[in-house]
């Protein structure tokens, strides 16, 4: 089995899009615009539908295929430091962290963000640095997550990021 | 489990990360807001400090997790020593974590197949980490490698290794 499908055409969409909309909130819009407030928005549905994909979608989309899980995480911690490989079909536990962090962060973006603009909170400040703040932590999270993805893609010799246009793992001989 | 440690490692990043964008900031502004280049040298050299122990930090935990790997569930005072004494061997080899770790499936009698599947890596890359251990030795063999070890587990009584 060298090539194996596990990201879904839903899974590959939200996941680009995601970068598309983020990067483009975070780093080139007006922060006070209309258009910053609407892609603000469209990132909360499209990480709202990938929460009902969690429970819904294909296999390795669901997250009962990557519960966080401590020891799971330390499991490929001993990996790492044994120089063992051993590869993962879906989302690795290190991975899966990243992926409830992320999740969580851009909720909470998306919802700072849009409590602003009611009147109840119009103009409170520290409403306002929460969501830079997010904002900070999300872009911190960002380039974690592309670091992980360069190691992981050296040390189990995976092309991570072409799994994630194709869909298809190369996991190798086995 | 280090469980104590990666929490640490984890507060000790943020800090760092908080550290070094204020540095950043400083960096930016410090000739209107009349700081002067030495405080912030200072500051940037307390940062580095917490980098590199972090990274010590880091390095710790892998070396834990491989250990506690190498020794599984054993937990006799017994085993113990002998892996002590492994380690020790290991240590003085300068093996690499993934070395120290294929000398220790072969120090238990693993095939080079068992201990590639083991790894989930392939038979060559098995044989050329063997190669290493060997050369790093000073040995041949299998056999080469255990008498080392057994010498040394003759030559010292038990209770000094533990």
């Amino acid at each position: 089995m060298p090539y194996t499908y596990v990201w879904d055409l839903f899974v590959r969409v939200f996941h680009w899009s995601l970068v598309v909309l983020f990067a483009a909130n975070a780093l080139v819009i007006d922060e006070d615009s209309k258009l910053h407030h609407w892609v603000g928005y469209a990132v909360v549905v499209l990480v709202g539908a990938r929460l009902i994909w969690g429970f819904v979608g294909t296999r390795y989309a669901r997250f009962a295929s990557f519960p966080p899980s401590i020891s799971g995480a330390t499991e490929q911690l001993t990996e790492i430091a044994t120089g063992r490989a051993h590869k993962h079909v879906g989302h690795t536990p290190l991975g899966a962290l990243m992926i409830y962090n992320l999740l969580a962060t851009l909720l909470l973006i998306g919802l700072s963000g849009y409590l602003m603009t009611t009147t109840m909170f119009w103009g409170a400040d520290w409403l306002e640095g929460l969501h830079k703040l997010a904002v900070s932590w999300a872009e911190i999270a960002v380039a974690l997550h592309i670091a992980a993805v360069v190691y992981e893609s050296r040390r189990l010799k995976i092309n991570l990021p072409r799994a994630m246009v194709t869909g298809y793992k190369d996991m190798g001989p086995e | 489990m280090p469980y104590g440690v990666m929490a640490l490692i984890a507060v000790q990043v943020l800090c760092a990360i908080f550290f070094a964008s204020d540095i950043v900031a400083d960096l930016r502004t410090y000739a209107e807001r009349g700081l002067s280049l030495t405080y912030l040298s200072f500051e940037a050299a307390a940062t580095a400090s917490l980098c590199a122990a972090i990274l010590f930090e880091v390095r710790y935990v892998l070396d834990l997790l491989r250990r506690k790997a190498s020794l599984e569930r054993s937990a006799s005072i017994a085993a113990m020593a002998l892996s002590d004494v492994i380690e020790a061997h290991f240590d003085q080899w300068s093996l690499t974590p993934s070395e120290k770790d294929v000398a220790t499936f072969m120090v238990k009698g693993f095939s080079i197949g068992e201990i590639a599947t083991l790894r989930g890596s392939a038979e060559g890359t098995v044989k050329a980490h063997l190669n290493a251990i060997y050369r790093k030795s000073g040995t041949h063999s299998r056999a080469d490698v255990l008498s080392l070890i057994i010498d040394t587990l003759m030559n010292e009584p038990a209770s000094n290794a533990a």
